[in-house]
């Protein structure tokens, strides 16, 4: 079943009253799996914030419609509002109250309350290690402190989807490493749907089975990070390095091999799978009558398939 | 179960609303130092003038209720500027909270703090300038309070209304919008003395009529032959206009991205 599907949904911001309205995003289409973490990309001002935004009802849309949990955004927002939830990046809680206050404000917005309201509380307080901060004010919390209670914040209502809008810019390696590891055990332990927007390319990366890239409001992309690297030829690097020239053989023929390049003694491979095709390459090699040659092995990252989609 | 979690959102607001008045020292002048600074500079006033007693209640009545409408409403002001000074907006917004939580939760503990004032302000007037605020009766005073916090908290709704549309530029409404108005509705003067135009202003005021019912008791003639039906009324009619207001303006907010600008 779909955690999120959108349909042409389209928003524009009007700078001014005398000046024409500017997209920020455009006929996005969308289907994100229930269960599943996924992963929206894109640079600065591409929409992202926009998209999280309408799909959590704080912003409607132009036009287009989405329909999140199968309720529809705008004419079922208030059923909606008690099974999401969202943390974003530079987390803002009110300066003068405490963690323990300002989980116990979030709790009571969502009708929580009593006993049940406390237990949640010292949960979230384990959970995320916040229990020695309990009593500490909001703007007394350093940065990492700050973004672990805004997690728990966003799980006070125990959500069916969370939202998480750039959790781990402006910390540090650390703290972000840590609240990835977070993230990705909700989602295996509790099955909670995630949708991420980053522009951390090795978040996503880490974290997320599935991505769409996102591009001055248009969606350029979206499936399984593989599927897009075959669909775009990009892939493994393997590098095979011989002694004198180069086994003499149809490299563009070998399994899995979608690009090649023989320069002097080097063969450059891009594959599918590099971990899958290395062995019968090898075994091609020998089979040339040529030595074993050198091999490196570089894995597909994010990265390329970004700088390629979004450029 | 369901009125329990209704009041859950309500209490969030109004405990919220507590401790932040309590962790805040300002709160504490707000409430007290300058209103009683108000009561004591009107009613030395009023002494140099050397202005008959019931003149002076006159006077007095309309500095009490200034500091009382003021303190009530901005309980209202703050439930959103709070968030906007916290950046914020977009938690309380995301949450399945409805505008009567927050309103009635805000609401609630500006009548406390109000009814604080008006008590503290009211016993400053009787032991300095010998106020008499016994003469109108438990009733006359429940009436006149009633009437008094209604406006206060049509004054709040209105500056929520500014502050959703406009945002951080109408931060300034929370303090001048019920300065203005009781300008208007005849805070230290009978209203009949204000020029034309603007004294027709001034009948349209709810809080008008009721600033001239409690007077009535000290022997002032009346402006209007029923100032409570009047002063309910309208007050009734505009909470009723403005609430549908602020929620078309939140709808808009939501429209226009000004909750995420809010909250930036």
């Amino acid at each position: 079943m779909s955690a999120i599907i959108t349909q042409g949904l389209c928003k524009s911001y009007r700078p001014s009253f005398f000046r024409p309205p500017k997209p920020a995003l455009s006929e996005v289409d969308l289907e994100v799996a229930e269960g599943a973490i996924f992963g929206i990309l894109g640079p600065n001002g591409a929409g992202k914030t926009t998209l999280i935004s309408i799909l959590t009802t704080l912003l409607r849309p132009d036009s287009g419609w989405a329909q999140v949990l199968g309720l529809d955004v705008v004419h079922q927002a208030a059923t909606l509002r008690q099974h999401i939830n969202l943390a974003a990046s530079n987390a803002h809680f009110l300066w003068c109250l405490t963690t323990e206050e300002n989980l116990r404000f979030a709790g009571r917005l969502y009708g929580l309350g009593g006993r049940g309201l406390a237990a949640r509380i010292e949960e979230l307080l384990v959970l995320f290690d916040l229990g020695p901060h309990r009593r500490t004010r909001f703007e007394h919390l350093s940065t990492g402190l700050k973004q672990r209670l805004a997690l728990a914040k966003a799980l006070i209502n125990s959500p069916r989807l969370l939202f998480l809008d750039e959790p781990t810019t402006g910390l540090d390696p650390i703290m972000a490493h840590h609240i990835r590891e977070e993230i990705g055990r909700l989602n295996r332990d509790q099955g909670l749907t995630i949708l991420l927007t980053t522009h951390n390319l090795r978040e996503a990366e880490l974290l997320c089975r599935e991505v769409a890239f996102l591009k001055e409001g248009r969606l350029l992309a979206t499936g399984s990070i593989q599927a897009l690297q075959a669909s775009l030829g990009l892939g493994d690097r393997l590098t095979l390095t011989f002694r004198g020239s180069p086994a003499s053989l149809d490299y563009g023929r070998l399994p899995g091999v979608l690009a090649h390049e023989v320069r002097d003694s080097r063969v450059h491979l891009v594959l599918d799978r590099a971990e899958v095709r290395t062995a019968a390459i090898l075994a091609a090699v020998q089979a040339a009558g040529k030595d074993l040659p050198a091999v490196r092995v570089k894995a597909a990252d994010l990265e390329e398939l970004y700088r390629e989609i979004t450029h | 179960m369901k009125l329990l979690i209704e009041l859950n959102k309500i209490w969030a607001f109004a405990a919220r609303n507590l401790l932040v008045n309590r962790r805040n020292v300002f709160a504490l002048f707000e409430m007290l130092f300058w209103p009683a600074i108000g009561i004591l500079s009107v009613g030395l006033l009023t002494r140099f003038l050397n202005l008959d007693q019931e003149t002076v209640t006159f006077v007095l009545i309309g500095a009490v209720s200034m500091n009382a409408v003021q303190i009530a409403q901005l309980d209202l002001s703050y439930a959103l500027l709070y968030d906007i000074w916290a950046k914020s907006v977009k938690h309380e917004f995301i949450a399945p909270i409805r505008l009567y939580h927050l309103l009635v939760g805000s609401g609630l503990v500006g009548l406390g703090r109000g009814l604080l004032v008006f008590a503290v302000m009211g016993l400053l007037s009787m032991v300095f300038f010998n106020m008499d605020l016994s003469r109108p009766g438990i009733l006359g005073l429940v009436l006149f309070l009633g009437g008094l916090f209604l406006n206060a908290g049509l004054v709040g709704v209105l500056v929520l209304i500014l502050v959703l549309r406009f945002g951080h530029r109408a931060e300034v409404a929370a303090w001048a919008f019920s300065y203005f108005l009781l300008l208007l509705c005849g805070l230290y003067y009978p209203v009949n003395i204000l020029p034309p135009g603007v004294r027709e202003l001034a009948y349209a005021i709810p809080l008008t009529y009721f600033l001239d019912y409690f007077r009535h008791f000290y022997g002032f003639s009346l402006l209007s032959p029923q100032p409570l039906v009047f002063g309910y009324t309208l007050s009734v009619l505009f909470l009723i206009i403005s609430y549908l207001l602020l929620r078309a303006t939140l709808k808009g907010a939501r429209r226009r991205g000004t909750l995420l600008k809010l909250s930036e």
